[in-house]
């Protein structure tokens, strides 16, 4: 009964806990309920007697189908769960920073609030060590997100400036290019392209 | 533009903004003239080195062939250079290869820059825009499209003008789709690349290039025939009609662009049934094709024939060639720079 476990792990993934009382609160008095067996067992039912129906597939090639879908299926599940752990521990890592914090500005202002002389050069630490926790944060966030496919970097918008690569092409070299006709032809003008063109962008 | 300029300008009466095409093949400068119309200046890139003695320098200058003098060899410049090779069963030189500056051409740079000096002039007022094309990202070779573009930007800039980069399929649109509203497919065939643009009201929806043109057609041509490239762009390029070849050279010729044709459309339609986010066009939409391999005779019809073969996923109008194929990259540049100064 892998199916149905496999269900059951896909309905957890996927549905929310909920307890009684928040039902209530949420205004439901009676709720309707199902087993997972009887889910994946209608799932089952379904798909076969849509195969069979069909009758354009081998009973054999069905069962290879089946399990091909369910390696697929569990091979999914996984990747899924993997990812809402990464997500989980990088929340985890984010609160376990956030009360630090939160811990380390009540203790300054327990500090500012006591001997005047001693809170100059607590202070000082504290900025230091907040700073730091700052980094450690920025860096934790930024492997996460290369893990999870995004990047930090940013393109610049100056384009790259090659001028450097072609000094040799300013050389003044000696030539008749000067006194030299070049051929030139007559075309239609582009009057009414520049008219439609102002037209499409809103231009009179 | 400072207020002297602004003034100067109201007194020649010719709008501002120029456009440059820097093929593979060739360079064509756009500008529109006192007529209404446009002028377009068009030199090859290509040249031939030749040995400096006073003689050879002499018999350049009477017969008005352009040359630079570079490493102490005497370096004939543009359409000359391509007449001379073939005389001589040589190959010119190219600066350029699939569409993007060559690294096997590096010291060609001061050539290049003389030649747009030449064809795009001084800038009218300081800061004019000057839009030029660059081809898109290829799909068959891993190419440097920035480093490209950075190039022709620091040397266009340098000489007065403010740069802008745009795509050279995009301009094909900018050219010849605005009876469409500038909807619909813009295709340059140009000598090292073709390079495709969908568009939806002048916005690129999706822009490729492949590296295949002109040279990739002439490569294979003197590689069956056993002749030099620049003798199979000669056969190319003498006025043939590849829907009835003639020789066996002709042949070739046209057996090659009808490859190159079907791959193009091959890779458009394979493009546009994987891209996302891709507008589905409710009317027919049209293609323009334009560059300078599409000039040969016969094109548009072969374009058709192949077109005909594939499925094609999207409802198409009139497929056409433009009038004039050679220089609508420039003119479409052309378009975005005069926009770009309104």
């Amino acid at each position: 009964m892998e199916s149905v476990n496999d269900v059951k792990q896909a309905l957890s993934a996927r549905s929310r806990t909920a307890t009684l009382d928040e039902l209530r609160n949420e205004g439901r008095k009676r709720v309707r309920l199902i087993r997972a067996e009887h889910v994946a067992s209608m799932i089952t039912e379904a798909v076969n007697a849509a195969v069979e129906q069909s009758g354009l597939v081998d009973p054999e090639e069905v069962k290879k189908l089946v399990d091909k879908s369910r390696q697929e299926f569990r091979s999914i599940l996984r990747e899924r769960e993997q990812e809402a752990q990464e997500t989980n521990e990088a929340q985890e890592q984010l609160e376990a920073r956030d009360r630090e914090i939160a811990e380390l500005k009540k203790r300054l202002e327990q500090m500012s609030g006591g001997k005047a002389g001693a809170s100059v050069p607590v202070s000082g630490d504290l900025s230091a060590v907040l700073a730091k926790i700052e980094g450690s944060i920025n860096d934790r966030l930024e492997k996460i997100g290369k893990k999870m496919g995004v990047s930090a970097a940013v393109e610049s918008d100056t384009p790259v400036d090659f001028s450097g690569l072609f000094k040799e092409a300013d050389k003044k070299l000696e030539s008749n290019m000067e006194n030299i006709e070049v051929k030139k032809t007559e075309g239609g003008g582009i009057a009414a392209n520049l008219a439609r063109l102002k037209k499409l962008k809103g231009g009179s | 533009m400072t207020k002297q300029d602004k003034k100067e300008h109201t007194e020649t009466q010719v709008a501002l903004g120029k456009g440059l095409d820097v093929g593979t093949a060739n360079f064509a400068a756009a500008v529109q003239n006192e007529d209404g119309g446009i002028t377009v200046t068009v030199e090859r890139n290509a040249f031939l080195d030749i040995p400096s003695d006073v003689y050879s320098k002499n018999m350049l200058v009477k017969l008005k062939v352009p040359y630079v003098v570079h490493n102490n060899r005497l370096v004939v410049i543009g359409e000359a250079a391509f007449e001379l090779a073939n005389v001589f069963g040589r190959e010119t030189r190219r600066p350029m290869r699939d569409g993007l500056i060559s690294p096997n051409e590096q010291d060609a740079l001061p050539m290049m820059k003389m030649i747009i000096t030449k064809i795009l002039g001084e800038p009218r007022v300081s800061g004019e825009n000057c839009y030029f094309c660059v081809p898109a990202p290829s799909l068959d070779v891993d190419n440097n499209v920035d480093y490209h573009r950075g190039l022709f930007e620091s040397v266009i800039n340098k000489m007065g003008y403010r740069a802008h980069a745009v795509n050279e399929a995009h301009a094909v649109v900018f050219a010849e789709l605005a009876e469409q509203d500038f909807t619909g497919i813009g295709l340059s065939f140009g000598g090292g690349m073709a390079n495709a643009c969908i568009c939806y009201k002048s916005i690129p929806c999706l822009s490729f290039s492949v590296a295949r043109g002109g040279d990739w057609i002439d490569k294979n041509v003197a590689n069956v025939l056993g002749c030099p490239r620049s003798k199979a762009t000669h056969i190319k390029e003498r006025g043939i009609d590849i829907r009835d070849p003639k020789s066996r050279e002709e042949e070739a010729v046209a057996i090659y662009y009808r490859s190159l044709i079907n791959y193009v459309l091959q890779n458009i339609k394979t493009r546009f049934e994987s891209g996302q986010n891709m507008p589905s066009f409710t009317t027919p939409i049209d293609i323009a094709c334009a560059g300078g391999t599409s000039l040969v005779g016969g094109f548009i019809e072969v374009f058709r024939d192949e077109f005909a073969k594939i499925d094609f996923p999207l409802p198409v109008g009139r497929i056409f060639r433009s009038e004039e194929a050679l220089t609508a990259v420039a003119k479409g540049c052309l378009v975005a720079a005069a926009i770009g100064e309104s």
